[in-house]
């Protein structure tokens, strides 16, 4: 498994969000909202304003920070950038894709089982995605 | 001849006892990816119960208090620092080929006011103990029964506070919707944070099914 380099231990590691405004309204309720001294936010609202660009730009950003641990992703978010996200391969910060309102959670497209489903099938992940 | 034999012979039970116990490391390997699995999957399909819940209690609060009072338009934008965070802890240490984050909550910590009042939350809410608190084995008498009783009220206090000030980006008075809605919102991130421990278990397990793989081909 790749992401050999040593995790970060951290004691106040953040959870960054990539999801639809009402989960995010609800997640900041819960006290995860964190704006920094540069005015950047860890979380980014998907609207239908919001383009693929500035998805996987986020994205790439939040996999990058030192001070993320958990990126929450909506699964119908993650289907736009699928690419980016089944590529990506660190521990740290773990990716989770959940479900949203209109979109209930398919474990056919999450991207951690269809890495460890091939134990239990012969055929490829790519042959199944054909 | 005898001698090599006898030296083949020896060797026989040692190679049948490396490999038995080869595979019995493989066996319980095997149940440990198993077991996270089920867990993974187990414990999303619970996020989505408390997801949904959320979801539910945010459309009433937002029904009865107006679709204005309840935006992203209204979110603090000024500089702040998240009030739950995450702790990482590394499990597999000694071995860097093979990661293996441990990640827990932190609730509600108020590092300004009463920097001991943070509240960590694994499976078992623990609490940072003040001096003079109980000690298994110990009898107490009745100052540091109260002492305790106060740091816990002190600290409930700090939690509420920290809710509360969650709640007042959307005014000083919100429905209670909204704090219903707060609270299925702090129970689904608990089950994240068991789904990211049950994940990176996962993981680690397939990984060291790969690799056991790998050499006995």
């Amino acid at each position: 498994m790749a992401g050999r380099a040593q995790i970060p231990t951290s004691n106040s590691a953040l959870i960054a969000m990539i999801a639809d405004e009402d989960t995010i309204t609800g997640f900041l309720l819960a006290g995860v909202g964190n704006v920094d001294i540069r005015r950047k936010t860890n979380y980014l609202i998907v609207d239908n304003k919001t383009t693929v660009k500035q998805i996987e730009d986020t994205f790439k950003e939040f996999t990058n920070r030192d001070d993320i641990a958990i990126v929450l992703i909506s699964q119908y978010v993650a289907n736009m950038i699928r690419f980016l996200v089944d590529s990506y391969n660190k521990p740290v910060p773990a990716i989770l894709e959940i479900p949203s309102k209109d979109h209930p959670y398919d474990p056919a497209h999450d991207s951690v089982l269809s890495r460890v489903k091939y134990l239990f099938s012969t055929e490829s992940v790519a042959s199944d995605r054909r | 001849m005898a001698e090599i034999e006898s030296d083949q012979l020896q060797r026989a039970p040692l190679d049948e006892t490396k490999v038995k116990n080869e595979d019995e490391e493989e066996e319980e390997c095997i149940l440990q990816f198993l077991d996270s699995l089920d867990a993974y999957l187990t414990l999303v399909d619970s996020l989505s119960s408390s997801l949904r819940q959320g979801w539910f209690d945010l459309a009433s609060a937002r029904q009865s208090m107006g679709h204005t009072r309840i935006s992203s338009k209204l979110f603090d934008h000024k500089v702040h620092s998240a009030s739950t965070t995450i702790n990482i802890m590394e499990l597999n240490a000694d071995n860097p080929s093979d990661p293996k984050p441990q990640f827990s909550l932190s609730k509600w910590a108020t590092t300004k006011e009463n920097p001991s009042s943070e509240v960590p939350n694994n499976s078992n809410l623990r609490h940072r103990a003040p001096t003079g608190v109980l000690e298994d084995g110990e009898k107490s008498n009745g100052t540091q029964v109260s002492s305790v009783v106060s740091n816990d009220v002190s600290l409930q206090l700090d939690i509420q506070k920290e809710r509360s000030k969650s709640l007042t980006i959307f005014g000083g008075l919100v429905s209670p919707k909204l704090r219903t809605a707060q609270v299925s919102f702090e129970t689904a991130l608990d089950k994240i944070v068991e789904i990211a421990n049950a994940r990176s278990s996962m993981l680690s397990s397939f990984s060291q099914l790969q690799l056991n793989k790998k050499s006995s081909s």
